[in-house]
């Protein structure tokens, strides 16, 4: 430590890893676990019963745990879960979750979430996630490892973002975004309606497919978003020719889609327990969030 | 005795109702007058002639009453009561007009609210809203994603603002709003009816804007206005929904031709 009296205010019941850092005028509340490594730039503010693992950077400005911006919220135990070496900009803000959603939020590992993104109560971002500047995220959304989601986009409640997806700058995205497509308007013609365009190059070679399974999503994402006729249709026609893999998923992630409320698979989730709380909440409900450390 | 955190700066001259919470870090300026039952959480800053009503709640990085750039006296900012002002907020103070915000708000991370903007009661305002000095904001108006209000334009009760719209130009009450160049999408029938409005009324609006907007997104239909303000038996709703259209076109820059 320097020997500058630093200024910040950190609850005697939090739990803080030694080797933790924590800047200047940082505030961290009582239900509060820091993981090993963890660094707390200056004014970072740490609230709710949230738990942040190793190996995090919380640039200046960060506030985590805050109360969700949910009218139904009724003030309940709900959490706030953050995995390992993810990196967050100036002024990024994390929600924990609201009772009717599922009690948690989860933020998985290794993602990038650049200056001022909001992650709302109840989202589950998966991992290797970046999200742009300013992203906004809504509540109950889920985001798939490897997406990727450029500045500025505002993503509508009850979103899924498929696997190494992306979505383009600026764009409003009212539905879900499949796998491996790349999801912005045309021309930044942002007044149009967003759209696939075609597939995420980067996000497929990041996933390091095998070149059969590669041809066969290629395919697959042609036969589906390269003309406008009918989406069920041709997704039955490729499951019976029996694609297997990532373009199998891909067939049912748009099948789920479709039976969702306009284009909005987790609509279902809607006013009840989503899978992901189910998978990733301790089944007696003890909200302790020492557990979750490694 | 107000509740102040040892490493909260509140000046001497300022006023705190017995109850009020400041944490960490936060700065209430000489002038801010705080109601009963406040709470400042850390590194708020409240600054100028600001006066919280009862019960507002406001939330770390946020600053309330902040000059607006260029200026340099300190205005005034006056909020109701059980407003909420989330993370990274800035409300801004108007030095000839003061900023006024009713009760029951709730203004979401990073929006900013200019200079001299009246806001009613009831008011929901997403993530990085912004909106114009002299905006004129009625009750119940919702707003979505980086929705904005260009400065002095009038926005009508119980509107909504989908993400992303530009209002540039008073928009009626009632209305869904959406796009930009923005259009009227029709009537906010879920909000009206989440407000407790009749069938009755919400099918008599539905009528108004087949009517007014049928087509022409934010272009009044001018016969139809002036056979609706003619009209005795109108609903009330409708005939607040003309008065407004009526008042909008004398404000000089509405695109209704």
């Amino acid at each position: 430590m320097n020997d500058v009296a630093v200024l910040q205010e950190i609850d005697p019941a939090a739990y803080i890893a030694p080797d933790a850092v924590v800047g200047p005028y940082c505030v961290i509340g009582p239900h509060v676990t820091i993981g090993p490594g963890t660094i707390l730039r200056r004014r970072v503010t740490v609230l709710g019963r949230t738990s942040v693992g190793s190996g995090n950077v919380f640039e200046d400005g960060c506030v985590l745990g805050a109360i969700p911006q949910d009218l139904k919220y009724g003030g309940g135990q709900t959490l706030l879960m953050i995995g390992h070496r993810n990196r967050f900009g100036r002024e990024a803000t994390a929600h924990v979750g609201t009772e009717a959603g599922g009690f948690l939020t989860r933020i998985g590992n290794d993602n990038i979430l650049m200056d001022g993104s909001h992650v709302a109560h109840d989202c589950y971002v998966d991992d290797r996630v970046t999200l742009g500047r300013h992203v906004l995220l809504a509540g109950h959304i889920r985001i798939h490892t490897g997406a990727v989601i450029d500045d500025l986009s505002g993503l509508h409640h009850f979103v899924t973002i498929g696997r190494y997806a992306s979505v383009g700058p600026h764009t409003p995205v009212r539905r879900d975004v499949p796998p491996f497509c790349d999801y912005r308007s045309l021309d930044h013609d942002w007044a149009g309606p967003p759209a696939v365009r075609g597939p995420h190059e980067a996000g497929i070679r990041a996933a390091g497919l095998g070149a059969d399974e590669e041809r066969e999503l290629r395919y697959a994402l042609r036969e589906l978003f390269d003309d406008e006729s009918a989406l069920q249709t041709k997704i039955e026609q490729l499951v019976n020719m029996g694609v297997e893999g990532e373009a199998a998923a891909l067939c049912e992630f748009c099948n789920r889609s479709l039976q969702g409320v306009y284009g909005r698979y987790r609509e279902k989730f809607r006013g009840e327990k989503p899978p992901e709380a189910r998978h990733f909440l301790p089944r007696d409900g003890a909200f302790d969030t020492r557990r979750n450390m490694p | 005795m107000p509740r102040i955190s040892k490493n909260a700066i509140v000046e001497g001259t300022a006023q705190l109702a017995p109850d009020v919470v400041v944490g960490p870090f936060s700065y209430v300026g000489p002038e801010a007058r705080i109601g009963p039952g406040c709470v400042l959480e850390n590194n708020v800053t409240v600054v100028g002639r600001t006066t919280l009503g009862a019960g507002t709640h406001v939330f770390p990085l946020a600053v309330v009453g902040a000059a607006p750039p260029g200026s340099e006296s300190a205005g005034q900012c006056i909020l109701g009561e059980a407003n909420a002002v989330r993370e990274h907020v800035t409300v801004y103070a108007g030095a000839d007009r003061p900023t006024r915000i009713g009760n029951h708000n709730l203004v979401m991370i990073a929006s900013q609210i200019g200079a001299g903007v009246w806001i009613g009661d009831h008011g929901i305002f997403d993530n990085c809203t912004q909106i114009g000095p002299g905006a004129d904001l009625e009750d119940y108006v919702r707003m979505s994603g980086f929705a904005s209000v260009a400065a002095g334009v009038r926005v009508g009760a119980y509107s909504f603002v989908a993400g992303y719209a530009g209002i540039e130009s008073d928009a009626p009450p009632y209305a869904m709003l959406q796009g930009y160049p923005t259009r009227v999408r029709g009537v906010n029938s879920r909000n009206l009816k989440a407000c407790g409005f009749g069938k009755e009324d919400i099918q008599a609006l539905k009528a108004a804007f087949r009517e007014l907007f049928n087509g022409r997104g934010y272009k009044v239909n001018r016969e139809a206005l002036l056979r609706l303000a003619d009209d005795p038996t109108a609903n009330r709703h409708v005939r607040r929904l003309v008065a407004a259209l009526q008042a909008a076109a004398k404000h000089g820059d509405a695109p209704d031709e």
